[in-house]
């Protein structure tokens, strides 16, 4: 134990039994309890503890327990959802949970279960938005083994593909049931409101997000995150301290430390009021959130706030429970949260769940119990009240030896002083009725809370409408969109995949294609955008293997894309660019996703059978293609005529760019210089029609001037 | 799993129960330190102290439920809990003798109100609106003499943690945590309650927190709508076919005077037992004990649950279509806890469905991948009499509730037909003996398990007796029993079916 600690838990423990002593006087009332003298509080009896930073960065705070032959581990490690790319939101926890079912190098999952179970011990991992973890809890006389298992789940899992299909599709199914509690679907929206729909921590998860999730994914997820540097190791138990640091530095050996910096926490801004419900039909009870962004714990004013929303909505003696709850009996339960936060500023936030007639008069109590807070100082007897109840029940919080080691590696993790608690309580200490005044009248805007209802709007007693314009949130769960489901593939099905590509590339034109150097294609196409008819002309030039030109007319210009090898330039309404990047990268993409090219290739591409099926009336043979690029392509081809009827890509919707199911139906088969192609082509977004072409032109080896692909 | 890995992890298993077998732990030793004391009303009181950290954990425990109320008054018991914390005489109050005076106007006015509304469509419009506005200004009256929230208040402002309730269908439990130097005024706050509450502020709580609460857990949560669908079916004859928080037109009809008319039938002192865990002197309870707690009535006569659930003699099936996603329960009728095959019971809920390595979860949800979630626990609702195996399945997307069902059924069957392994049996043990250790740790956990045992067995030694009465459970005891209960006819189901939207 250090001396810090000693002193802050002493501090408190006086401040216990100094502050309480005041009661409200209320002249001419019998109060028994108040001639009660509380004896000084006992001393703690501190728990030792000793904190050891092994070699590889790993920090450990180990204090001994005897009373009862157990132990206990807590790990915590800075990984989150937060550090997850947006197109695969679930892939930390869902990596947090086969870290422990998928089994390690030595032991697979149902056997790790079948061990711990039968030692009657546990251990379990998880990743959360802002941090992950481990936890082991297990009998002295099987702490060995569950050490070693932990530590081989933390530096050697599996991964194994039936445990990641097992949690993807549990966490499909909890997509399906995220709407069936009101009180869920409050905190999700309210969170989208408060951060942002794109923040990281407010994203979520969709069928499609967790459909694109591979072994892959979790395998690097799990090595660039996982590392002893980035651990706290917390034992709490009946062992040996200087053992127990060697069992730990042996379970835990050659695990290697991290290599790159963490990446930077995104910022959250100060979104002005919006006013938000989300209907569901058939409740009877909404759930209502006010809020807004909150502090960092390190703000000079976290004391004060602290103590302002004790007054506020913490608890039994709070403004909120009183008018809310006791004197007008409008919910079962109304609180408030400060708002603050060690890692990153919260959110300040009041809720209120009550019966949809009293929707709008419950928001109008709640911002009036939050107006007054920053517009009239509270009373004496309120902030004595709020201090005491405070200061006396954190003792509380130190009442185990795990909380305790647990508030250490809080501050040691994000940077707070050893000594932060013991500044926080002198400060909560000195607070004023003029401090908790500044400290709302800075923090705490009314004017600037958003407001979520959750309920049944036709019930509410009004439409919201008198706090700001009211936005609908739609809850509709989205269907899975771009994601098939593929059966695994088989030799036998690769290769009659071959064949009907093969059988494909025969009736288009055999030799023809797979002799030519290039083509030439023109098409008009024919699209409606947001409304307005438009008609664009497209001509493509391809020369193998790695020049292209796409020039399209607009009705707002034309612009042209080129591809000269390893360099590509455009030429825009705005003038002549280079293209640099990723971009060179998605042209050349261009070239190896087009038809004919698969074709010609496909010796060396993924081809996968999978069944016939009827396309637009049409028996089909279907092929799933993957390795070019990131997505998938399916193919489906005439049963009879072996001809392209329709492919399958992902797409992105042309205003939104939100991800699209995009088919391209072939119709209209000509044959220009001995390839057949498809003179009619209609184009699909999610199923509705997004665009109509028609095949002009079509060249086998088109004649190739001298610096046609180079840039002007 | 590959062979030579079966044998290792068999060998190792081997090696793990060996181990336990020799290092048993001086854990027992605990009760030689549990002290015990009765008051002369009845009430008994354990203490047990723990000096290492200021503060202390008590637990009232009053042996009564949702099981004593009587059609008519469900839900009862869960109010008067809400009422308990509406203070006394003294606490909250502004002068009790001028507050009691209005609440008999304000009871007056709900007579009025109820009598006319009972009339149904008989009632006159006009009348109602009067007398709803009567109610409404005499209970603005009641609500001047109120210190609101000023029990709470005294509790949190004087360091009080954990401050709850809990209802359930057996008992009605009270606790916190308090720094260990405020015992005095915890005596006082806890026997003044138990003996001279007021339950003022009765028809807002009832109306407001009471009925939001009901709404929350039951009327808008598909679980908590199929529970109480499924008791109902399940208990024909036994108290335990309602739910704690009672039916809603209960729950409006209910009277002050109802409320207690309950308490001075169940709130006697040999119906109360209290225990105190953490940093506080045997004799310092005993003293502030006799001091604060003796004027709780009692003992007396306690009213008998004489009414036994008639054996089933077919299968119970309700389905309900709703637009939230299936669930599936099922629930086999078992003996309660003084059974002799209790511990049979656990074993059979622990093998089947709980934890990662139980039956339901591999077959159903691990390898055939047909649920999200499957189990099932002993004792449902309540566990003092006759009761329940209740079994849950959530389906997989896309997975229909009648492929799932099947496939709960076929797990039992086999149970019936195979019984477990040693294995599966000697993990059982394991399981039971490390979570007795563990529950042994916390101060609340322990005060919460002495007064279980204390008052559902009479003796809470009983509670020391766990892992010895599932050590004599034999594989035989469970093919037995699983071949008793696991019986078609002995069965109730309740579905949700997701509704097609139009």
């Amino acid at each position: 134990m250090t001396k810090v600690m000693q002193k802050v838990l002493l501090l408190l423990l006086v401040v216990a039994v100094t502050l309480t002593v005041a009661q409200p006087a209320d002249a001419g009332r019998k109060m028994p309890w108040t001639k009660f003298k509380y004896p000084m509080l006992g001393e703690i009896a501190m728990p030792d503890y000793t904190r050891v930073e092994l070699d590889n960065g790993m920090v450990l705070y180990l204090a001994e327990d005897h009373e009862f032959p157990t132990i206990g581990l807590s790990a915590k490690i800075m990984v989150g959802s937060i550090y997850e790319p947006a197109e695969k939101v679930g892939l930390a926890g869902i990596t947090g949970e086969v870290l422990r079912s998928g089994g390690t190098k030595s032991w697979d999952g149902d056997e790790i279960d079948l061990m711990l179970e039968s030692m009657g011990a546990s251990v379990e991992t998880w990743i959360g938005g802002n941090t992950g973890g481990a936890w082991l809890s297990a009998l002295t006389e099987d702490s060995d083994m569950a050490l070693k298992i932990l530590a081989e789940i933390m530096t050697a899992p599996r991964f194994a593909e039936d445990k990641i299909d097992l949690s993807i599709t549990q966490h499909k199914a909890g997509i399906s049931r995220r709407n069936d509690e009101p009180s869920s679907i409050a905190r999700r929206e309210m969170t989208k409101i408060l951060l942002g729909e794109d923040h990281p921590i407010a994203r979520v998860e969709e069928y499609d997000t967790i459909g694109s999730i591979t072994r892959d994914d979790l395998v690097n997820f799990h090595s660039q995150y996982f590392h002893p540097d980035r651990m706290h190791l917390i034992v709490v138990g009946d062992f040996d301290s200087d053992t127990m640091v060697a069992k730990i530095e042996a379970a835990f050996a050659g695990w290697e430390k991290s290599t790159t910096p963490l990446p930077n926490d995104p910022m959250i801004p100060n979104f002005p009021r919006t006013v938000n419900i989300a209907a569901k039909e058939g409740l009877t009870q909404s759930q209502i959130l006010l809020g807004h962004k909150g502090i960092k714990a390190d703000h000079p004013k976290y004391a004060h706030i602290i103590v302002a929303n004790k007054i506020l909505g913490g608890g039994f003696s709070s403004r909120l429970f009183n008018e809310v709850r006791s004197k007008r009996g409008l919910a079962y339960s109304t609180w408030s949260s400060s708002g603050t936060g060690f890692r990153n500023a919260g959110n300040f936030m009041a809720g209120v769940g009550t019966k949809c007639e009293t929707t709008e008069e419950a928001i109008t109590v709640v911002l009036g119990e939050i107006e007054r807070m920053t517009t009239e100082l509270v009373s004496q007897e309120e902030l004595d009240s709020a201090k005491d109840g405070i200061l006396n029940s954190e003792v509380f919080s130190f009442d185990t030896k795990r909380e305790v080691l647990d508030r250490m590696v809080t501050y040691e993790m994000y940077g707070y002083p050893d000594d932060f608690l013991q500044v926080y309580q002198q400060q909560v200490r000195e607070t004023t009725v003029e401090d908790v005044l500044a400290a709302t009248q800075e923090l705490w805007k009314p004017d600037r809370l958003s407001i979520l209802a959750v309920g049944d709007p036709e019930l509410f007693d009004g439409d919201l409408g008198t706090f700001g314009m009211v936005n609908d949130i739609d809850i509709t769960i989205p269907e899975p969109k771009l994601t098939l489901d593929i059966p695994t593939a088989t030799d036998e099905l690769m290769a009659a995949g071959q064949a009907i590509m093969t059988a494909g590339y025969e009736a288009m034109g055999g030799k023809k294609i797979g002799g030519m150097d290039g083509y030439f294609g023109e098409m008009s196409l024919d699209l409606e955008i947001q409304g307005m008819a438009l008609t664009f002309g497209v001509e493509k030039t391809i020369v193998y293997p790695n020049h292209m030109k796409l020039a399209q007319k607009t009705p707002f210009g034309n612009m042209v894309q080129a591809l000269d090898g390893d360099v590509a330039w455009a030429d825009t309404p705005g003038g002549i660019v280079d293209i640099e990047g990723d971009d060179i990268q998605s042209l050349l993409e261009e070239i190896e996703k087009d038809f004919y090219t698969v074709l010609r290739n496909r010796g060396d591409i993924s081809c996968q059978a999978i069944d016939q099926a009827e396309v637009d009336g049409v028996l089909c043979d279907r092929v799933y293609v993957t390795g070019i690029g990131k997505d998938f392509i399916l193919y489906c081809f005439d049963a009879e005529t072996h001809l392209l009827v329709m492919e399958q890509t992902k797409g992105a919707d042309m205003v939104t760019g939100a991800p699209v199911v995009a088919k391209t139906m072939y119709s209209d088969y000509a044959v220009f210089d001995g390839i057949q192609v498809a003179k009619s082509i209609v184009i699909l977004h999610d199923d509705e029609q997004f665009a109509a072409g028609a095949v002009k032109k079509f060249e086998r080896n088109p004649k190739i001037e001298a610096g046609f692909f180079s840039k002007p | 799993m590959p062979g030579y890995l079966r044998a290792t992890v068999t060998v190792l298993l081997g090696l793990l129960m060996l181990a336990g077998a020799v290092s048993a732990g001086n854990y027992m030793d605990l009760q030689d330190e549990i002290q015990e004391f009765t008051l002369d009303n009845g009430i008994h009181f354990m203490v047990l102290e723990r000096h290492d950290v200021p503060v202390f954990s008590f637990r009232t425990y009053v042996n009564v439920g949702s099981v004593n109320e009587v059609t008519g008054i469900t839900g009862i018991a869960h109010i008067l809990e809400h009422m308990a914390f509406k203070g006394t005489d003294y606490i909250a109050t502004t002068g009790y003798k001028k507050e009691r005076k209005a609440m008999e106007a304000e009871d007056n006015a709900f007579y009025a109100l109820r009598d006319e509304l009972n009339k149904g469509h008989d009632a006159d419009p006009a009348v109602l609106e009067q007398l709803r506005a009567d109610f409404e200004a005499a209970k603005d009256v009641a609500r001047e003499f109120v210190v609101s929230n000023e029990f709470g208040q005294l509790v949190e402002n004087n360091g009080g943690n954990g401050m709850n309730a809990s209802t359930g269908a057996d008992a009605t439990n009270y606790f916190y945590n308090m720094p260990s130097n405020r015992l005095e005024l915890w005596a006082y706050l806890e026997g003044t309650r138990m003996s001279k509450p007021v339950f003022r502020e009765f028809y807002t709580e009832k109306d407001g927190p009471v009925t939001e609460e009901r709404r929350m857990r039951t009327d808008n949560s598909p679980f908590g709508m199929l529970m109480e669908q499924f008791l109902n079916m399940a208990f024909s004859a036994h108290p335990y076919h309602h739910s704690t928080i009672g039916y809603m037109s209960d729950i409006e009809s209910i009277s002050r005077q109802d409320c207690i008319d309950f308490y001075d039938k169940w709130y006697i002192g040999n119906n109360f037992t209290v225990a105190v865990v953490g940093d506080v002197e045997l004799k310092e309870v005993k003293r502030l004990a006799k001091k604060y707690f003796s004027d709780v009535p009692g003992p007396g006569k306690l009213p008998v649950i004489e009414t036994v659930e008639p054996v089933q003699k077919g299968e119970k099936r309700i389905v309900v279509m709703d637009d939230t996603q299936p669930i599936i329960m099922a629930g086999y009728h078992k003996g309660g806890m003084s059974h002799p095959d209790d511990a049979v019971y656990d074993a059979i809920a622990d093998i089947a469905g709980q934890g990662r390595t139980s039956r339901l979860h591999t077959k159903l949800v691990k390898e055939d991948k047909l649920c999200v979630a499957a189990g099932c626990f002993s004792g449902f609702p309540g566990n003092k009499y006759p009761n329940l195996m209740l079994v849950y399945a959530i389906p997989s997307k896309d997975v229909s509730t009648a492929e799932v069902e099947a496939a709960l059924y076929a797990e039992f069957d086999k149970l019936v037909a195979d019984g477990v392994t040693e294995e599966e049996l000697a993990g059982v043990k394991k399981r039971t003996k490390a979570n007795f250790i563990r529950s042994l740790g916390g101060n609340q956990g322990m005060a919460g398990q002495l007064c279980a045992y204390q008052a559902l067995t009479g003796d809470w030694r009983d509670m020391f007796k766990t892992v010895e009465k599932i050590e004599a459970v034999t594989v035989e005891d469970v093919k037995r029993v699983a071949a008793e209960i696991f019986v078609t006819s002995n069965r109730t189901v309740a579905i949700v079916e997701t509704e097609e939207e139009e």
